[in-house]
């Protein structure tokens, strides 16, 4: 990584910039600004760029909602459209007429969501009324000349007769008639007439027993209040469907609205740029980082400007990290970049990674029929979707574990199970073994433990793998102290224990070397851990106590009996559909019944062996094998570009 | 006799093993759901969160099948010794309550991480890794189950 100083006049800044942008060559780096030069405020204009491409994805997701598109269900593996640099004028040019059709969309949908709150609020309203629905009067009535009318509600049950009977046993003098207009356990509604001169004696006494007036009185009787209420909320519902369809009809323009939205967050990405340039009267100057190997092309592009000067100088220790592997590794940095881009101190783990990634997720999928779907599925995918980057290696990653998951298939005697077996037995009733037909393989079920020993022996060198690279890495930074002691004595005392392990089946002979190494390490541990404590005891202390390390490698090494685990699920659960299959004959329902179940049978064990595979191997080595060396913390490689998610520009250049 | 310890213990191993899995991935995907209702874009991840609880019962089914076949249910043909039947049942608790507990504990660690991820897609990675540091207790408890499942028929009583 190198540090590079962009200074040119400011009458280029706008072409320099967009080349820039296209070519996608440097990290733009934030600085103090330097003396005699000021900084554009650029930040109302960035608000605006933002604001639009918000209302645009707002947009979006309205007209998906009330439009859906209709997606294929892998179109997300499709890489961007490319355009010619020409197009991106014409979409600039209607970027106002889109905003306008956004605005309207986004208007007609805060309409329709008004229109469903009134239509909750009827809809609650209607739920007031129902206890009314059966009076004939308005809920406002109020006296005639010589009667009062009281309408209300009371929080128990009655009916005529057992309200009259409280009422007279509270105040057997008051005179009154009662009509109860709804009744259900906890709510009675009732209308009462009293005599005037007694209206307020009566009002005192209901309220006693927790009569309330109705709440929204209304001048018209409740039916026709509900009648009126339901229409309305018919005619909102008809409204809302109304605007829907009105919006629909802008779903025609849903990619146009796309690209505008690309193109607010281009221009965006520009003016980002902009506020962190240095500029003074004439010229500008932009401070950044650019990978070594593309100094050259920055170079080219830079000539076509005559104004532009450039620096190069080494990258300080802040400087982003670009991963840069060949073509075997590559697939695999993103598995790297999600745990956390290397630091400055780290070295790249990548390449030790995708080996071991490779091979685990091979050995925990294990079967070659499965392999072969993954690697055909791959290579359609890349061909036919010319998916961009990042998703391309994806599908490489996939391609290169499916390889791999053939080639343990093929070891492990398992193509789709045992198909072949099965299937051969079904048609032919002859018995037949996989063994037969692949003499070389090691049986999941029978060789068990062969197996899980094979399994830690790998889980040993990837560990050891691990320990290696902190070796290299303090040499590098010339610790020789922790390389020799903390790592070296590690790794040689976790050999001895292998040859001593080897030895009890072997040979004697091996079993004393192993037991010598074993001593000598850990004699040299003893000695050389507790050099940063005081005093003779407490570094004799220290040493000690750090044997007792040890539990953690056992543990480490323990944990890849998941690649036996594994690899055994799959076969079985193979296996377990293969049986089932057959299970009809070979009748032609049983024939029909056999390709619905192994299929079915078999995409549900590679949808979750796969993830299983994928997320064990993923952990092996992020807990196991990381941990032995890598810090991780650095910050990724971002240069200023193109980041739009619709569109990418076509490359006239090459 | 021995059939019918070993039947027991198939039934153990399949069940215990199940139920575990049932409830952590059934408390995982309550949460998961939650998260969906807000952007359901994260569906793939959430999936991936969503099943990692769900191994267990898959260890389970392994060791009965492994049993169904090893002591002859399926076939009906072998005889198993009452000694071997009791050998089966009790090779089936490893994974049966190894299974079950460290499912449901799972579940829990899983429903931790994909509130998590809610929060931060970029979170992922770190969830989906410390769920499974829990997942290494019910394999163990699995390859214990397996192994002795395995040497049953070879061992002399």
């Amino acid at each position: 990584m190198k540090a590079v100083r962009i200074i040119a006049l400011k009458q280029d800044r706008k072409r320099l910039l967009e080349h820039l942008q296209d070519s996608a060559l440097v990290h733009v780096k934030h600085t103090e600004v330097q003396d005699g030069f000021q900084r554009t405020d650029t930040s109302s204009q960035l608000r605006q760029f933002e604001k639009n491409a918000e209302l645009m994805e707002k947009s979006l997701k309205i007209l998906g909602n009330i439009a859906p598109e209709k997606k294929g269900f892998l179109s997300g593996f499709k890489g961007r459209r490319e355009i010619d640099s020409d197009e991106i004028g014409k979409i600039a040019l209607q970027s106002g007429r889109m905003i306008g059709i956004c605005g309207k969309i986004s208007k007609l949908d805060a309409q329709i969501t008004d229109n469903t709150a009134e239509q909750a609020r009827i809809r609650t309203l209607l739920a007031q009324l129902e206890p009314w629905k059966k009076l004939d009067i308005p809920l406002n009535t109020s006296d005639t000349a010589s009667m009062a009318v009281l309408i209300g509600t009371l929080p128990k049950e009655y009916d005529d007769t057992s309200l009259a009977e409280v009422l007279a046993e509270k105040d057997p003098e008051l005179v009154f008639e009662t009509e109860v207009i709804y009744s259900s356990s906890n709510l009675t509604s009732v209308v009462v007439y009293t005599p005037k001169q007694q209206k307020d004696r009566a009002e005192l006494l209901l309220r006693g027993i927790g009569f309330s007036r109705p709440l929204n009185p209304t001048s018209k009787t409740p039916l026709d209040k509900a009648k009126r209420l339901t229409q309305k909320s018919a005619d909102l519902k008809e409204k809302n469907e109304e605007l829907k369809n009105e919006i629909a009809k802008y779903a025609e323009y849903r990619d146009s609205i796309r690209d505008t939205q690309d193109y607010f967050e281009l221009r965006a990405e520009k003016y980002r740029v902009i506020a962190e340039l240095d500029q003074s009267e004439h010229i500008f100057v932009l401070n950044g980082y650019i990978p070594e190997e593309d100094c050259g092309k920055l170079e080219t592009i830079c000539q076509k400007i005559p104004s532009c000067v450039l620096e190069f100088e080494e990258a300080d220790e802040n400087a982003p990290v670009k991963l840069k592997n060949n073509k075997f590794a590559e697939p695999a940095e993103s598995i790297v970049t999600m745990y956390s881009p290397p630091s400055h101190d780290d070295i790249d783990p990548t390449p030790v990674l995708a080996f071991f990634f490779y091979f685990f997720f091979g050995m925990m999928f294990s079967d070659a029929g499965y392999g072969l779907l993954l690697v055909i599925a791959t290579a359609i995918g890349i061909k036919v979707f010319k998916p961009d980057k990042k998703m391309y290696n994806n599908l490489k990653l996939f391609q290169y574990c499916g390889i791999s998951t053939i080639f343990w298939g093929l070891i492990f005697g398992s193509v789709f199970g045992d198909a072949p077996v099965v299937f051969y037995k079904l048609f032919t009733g002859n018995e037949i073994t996989m063994k037969q037909l692949m003499p070389w393989m090691l049986d999941t079920q029978k060789d068990a433990l062969f197996i899980m020993i094979m399994s830690i022996a790998f889980g040993l060198v990837h560990v050891l793998v691990g320990m290696g690279c902190k070796f290299y890495v303090c040499l590098k930074q010339k610790k020789y102290a922790e390389a020799f002691f903390d790592t070296g004595l590690w790794m040689m005392l976790l050999v001895g224990f292998a040859i001593l392990a080897a030895g009890m089946a072997i040979g004697q002979i091996l079993v004393y070397i192993g037991a010598g190494i074993a001593i000598a390490c850990a004699v040299g541990l003893v000695l050389t851990q507790g050099r940063e404590k005081k005093g003779i005891f407490g570094k004799l202390i220290g040493g000690v106590a750090s044997l007792y390390d040890i539990t953690s490698y056992v543990s480490d090494l323990l944990s890849y009996s998941r690649l036996l685990a594994l690899g055994l699920t799959t076969g079985v659960m193979a296996q377990v559909f293969n049986m089932l299959s057959t299970l009809m004959g070979t009748s032609v329902i049983g024939i029909l019944f056999m390709i619905v179940i192994f299929i079915a049978g078999h995409a549900i064990t590679i949808g979750l062996n796969a993830l299983g595979s994928y997320v064990h191997t993923m952990r092996l080595q992020y807990v196991e094998m990381f941990s032995k060396f890598y810090e991780g913390g650095g910050r990724p490689f971002e240069p200023f570009s193109l980041k739009s998610k619709n569109f990418k520009i076509k490359n006239t250049d090459d | 006799m021995g059939m019918i310890f070993t039947i027991v213990g198939i039934a153990i191993a399949t069940v215990l093993a199940g139920i575990g899995s049932a409830k952590g991935v059934g408390a995982a995907a309550q949460a998961a759901m939650g998260v969906l209702s807000e952007d359901s874009s994260m569906f793939g991840k959430m999936l991936v969160l969503t099943l990692l609880p769900g191994t267990q019962g898959l260890y389970g089914f392994i060791v009965a099948f492994l049993m169904l076949i090893g002591a002859g249910v399926l076939g009906g043909g072998d005889t198993v010794t009452w000694q071997q039947g009791l050998a089966y049942l009790g090779a089936s608790l490893s994974v049966g309550i190894g299974g079950l507990v460290s499912g449901i504990a799972q579940g829990k660690a899983a429903v931790a991480g994909i509130s998590m991820c809610a929060k931060d897609e970029k979170n992922f990675s770190k969830a989906m890794v410390s769920i499974t540091l829990v997942e290494i207790y019910a394999l163990l408890a699995f390859i214990v189950s397996l192994l002795t499942v395995i040497s049953i028929p070879n061992i002399t009583f």
